[in-house]
């Protein structure tokens, strides 16, 4: 494969978008859509300063960024490992409606009164479950998994239903419509801080169960049958790898509510750096998930000061090009 | 002399009528009559159901009575002014939505090519949001939602390559969607909340936003477009072979796909301004008109009464389900149109449209 011969080296490059995710990681604790310069800002993170600047930096922002940093994890390993599995470049959890299953999950979950942050998480791992394997099942199908773009459209349509049924559960209960809102639209900011605790161990145990899976997802990169010579199982590899992803997509959500497209610009980028050998996307897609889930971040509280916009808007302005790319590149890449 | 009793005898191949008679003849699709004949009576029908559901309900002689101004003065007050404008909006802007998702869909060679998801609804959405919202211009909305529609089809197809690619085409259309959705949600989010309550209507498919201004704008599009359509119909039956057929039976291949794009653009734009994005429209119609039809030709008239039936009838399900709350019309298109969308994408493809 020619056009790969020019791959950068694995570590250097992590090391490279490490130092990137630092960097960001710094800007988003300075810059905000309040009225606090970043001169402010900056004494605050040193301890001097106002009392309410010191608060707004330890107390808001801190937490925010290191939400960003672990949905951005979660998002960049998720997508990789789902194009991976799928073998569609176009595999994408917000896409495929994996996301959209989780935070109907919560909805469902709010609507029938349950109102503990515990309890949601569960749920909304459940519904990228079955998300997820309305997708194994979709890529199984005869024809229809052979072509990456329908799997796509798949995931428009299944997403668009939980739309409106989402629609029709605000119409019917105006009490809970205010608590529905808040999870139907992803946001990094306002989320209460106990979100971590419960975010850091699921993004965690869902890492570890995809990064255990990567071996096996490469030998089957390789065709079905080669995998199998090597002593792989594709099916039951395929189903660790989707669980895998269904459990860092629900806790993802469930803590900031679904973000369309990070998980498929992550992939791009991180192949485009590294070659597609899974392998060594994955760890590329884990430093550069972070990155790109602060730079939206930081550009959704900057674009519209004072107020803030949805993360989802800035991720789609970003991933509708990298969607297009993909689509018009002359052959689809295979995985 | 000869000639023309030969032709007096020449009838129709089978399942087809043969009128008129000299120099001119027409073919007529004898099912496609009749299915249009049914489609017409059912929507008939329900706008007539439609019209007599609500609070207060009245019987059905009530209401045909007040249609035609008899019977008590407020009956024929809410008849007439109340209710029969709503049904006209929906008839209208599902019959548009209906025949540009027949036409798109023929012209892409895919059933999945509607106007609802290669983003063309999200383009006009897009414009009369910012035209209400951000841009203080005079222009009214309807205007600019078609040029959003243009905009976002241009993007698309010129993105897609051309349309005749397959799903390239659509996932282009999916991501330019997409982006203008993004666009909108901006644009809602950096006005005050007057502004953004005055745009919402745009951004949910309801038939409770329409003003009788852009009503009458559809009608006159739809009065234009839908015989141009007609006629556009019959190139377009040779445009479901491949370019090379359709150009040696002498179509002019580019100059019919500009025309349909525009009609298209067109009768989704001023649908999309009347009654908001209710994209399912448009692709579940030309799919039962094709059902009932059978496979001859583009079925662009009955795809028009099938699109003006669904609108009327998810607006009367709307509006009486979960009374007094009322429920837009595009949940409803949206809960019954995307199971059917994800049965058409699964199941064994075999034939295109």
């Amino acid at each position: 494969m020619p056009r790969h011969t020019k791959r950068m080296p694995l570590r250097r490059t992590a090391i490279a978008c490490a130092a990137l995710v630092g960097i960001l990681m710094f800007a988003s604790m300075l810059w905000g859509a309040g009225s606090l310069t970043v001169l402010q800002s900056l004494q605050a993170l040193l301890g001097r300063g106002s009392e309410e600047a010191i608060f707004i930096v330890h107390e808001l922002r801190g937490p925010r960024t290191v939400l960003a940093v672990l949905v951005g994890l979660a998002l960049g390993a998720s997508g990789t490992i789902m194009q991976s599995a799928t073998r569609n470049p176009l595999a994408e959890p917000g896409l495929l409606g994996v996301s959209a299953g989780a935070s109907f999950a919560v909805v469902l979950a709010i609507y029938f009164g349950a109102d503990s942050v515990g309890l949601h998480f569960s749920i909304a791992i459940l519904g990228s479950l079955a998300g997820c394997f309305l997708v194994l099942m979709t890529t199984q199908l005869r024809g229809a998994g052979a072509d990456p773009v329908r799997l796509v459209l798949a995931g428009a349509a299944f997403s668009s239903i939980l739309i409106a049924v989402t629609t029709l559960i605000l119409l019917h209960d105006q009490r809970t419509a205010d608590e529905i809102r808040f999870w139907v639209i992803g946001a990094l900011g306002g989320r209460p801080t106990s979100n971590l605790v419960w975010a850091a161990p699921g993004i965690l145990g869902g890492l570890v169960l995809v990064a255990i899976t990567t071996p096996a997802l490469a030998a089957l990169s390789l065709g079905e049958k080669v995998a199998l010579g090597l002593g792989h199982r594709p099916a039951f590899t395929r189903l660790l790898a989707m669980t895998g992803v269904a459990i860092l997509v629900g806790t993802a959500t469930a803590a900031a509510g679904p973000i369309a497209f990070a998980g498929l610009i992550v992939p791009y980028f991180a192949r485009r750096l590294v070659g597609p050998d899974v392998r060594r996307a994955l760890p590329i897609a884990m430093v550069l998930g972070p990155s790109v889930v602060l730079l939206s971040d930081i550009l959704s509280r900057l674009a519209v000061r004072p107020y803030e916009l949805p993360i989802g808007v800035v991720t789609a302005c970003i991933g509708a090009p990298v969607l297009i790319a993909v689509v018009r590149s002359h052959r689809l890449p295979r995985l | 002399m000869n000639s023309t009793s030969m032709k007096s005898s020449i009838r129709g191949p089978r399942g087809f009528w043969l009128l008129g008679g000299g120099n001119i003849s027409i073919l007529v699709n004898q099912r496609g009559v009749w299915a249009g004949t049914f489609l017409l009576c059912l929507l008939v029908l329900t706008a007539l159901w439609s019209l007599t559901a609500g609070t207060p309900a009245l019987t059905l002689a009530e209401t045909i009575g007040a249609l035609i101004g008899a019977g008590e003065g407020f009956n024929v007050f809410m008849i007439q002014e109340l209710r029969l404008p709503r049904i006209v909006a929906g008839i209208l802007s599902g019959a548009a939505l209906g025949v540009g998702g027949c036409l798109l869909q023929t012209l892409a060679r895919n059933r999945l090519a509607t106007p609802g998801i290669i983003g063309i609804d999200d383009g006009a959405t897009a414009f009369a949001v910012a035209s209400i919202v951000a841009i203080p211009t005079s222009l009214a909305p309807p205007m600019l939602a078609l040029i959003g529609a243009a905009t976002a089809a241009a993007l698309a197809f010129g993105l897609g390559g051309g349309g005749s690619r397959g799903y390239r085409f659509i996932v282009v259309g999916i991501a330019i969607g997409a982006l203008f959705g993004a666009l909108t949600n901006f644009m809602l989010a950096r006005t005050d909340i007057d502004s953004a309550n005055l745009a919402y209507p745009w951004t949910v498919g309801s038939l409770n936003a329409r003003s009788a201004s852009t009503v009458a704008l559809l009608a006159g599009c739809v009065a234009i477009c839908l015989p141009i359509a007609k006629i556009l119909g019959r190139d377009l039956q040779l445009l479901r072979f491949s370019d090379a057929v359709a150009v040696g039976l002498g179509t002019r291949v580019k100059r019919t796909r500009l025309a349909i794009l525009i009609v298209t653009v067109c009768l989704t734009a001023f649908a999309v301004a009347v009654a908001g994005p209710v994209g399912l429209v448009s692709l579940a119609a030309p799919e039962i008109a094709r059902h009932l039809t059978g496979h001859r030709g583009v079925p662009v008239i009955n795809s028009a009464w099938a699109g003006a039936w669904i609108m009327t009838a998810a607006d009367w399900v709307g509006r009486t389900v979960f009374a007094p709350v009322e429920i837009p019309v595009g949940v409803i298109t949206a809960v019954i149109g995307g199971p059917y969308l994800l049965w058409i994408l699964l199941r064994e493809p075999r034939r295109t449209a």
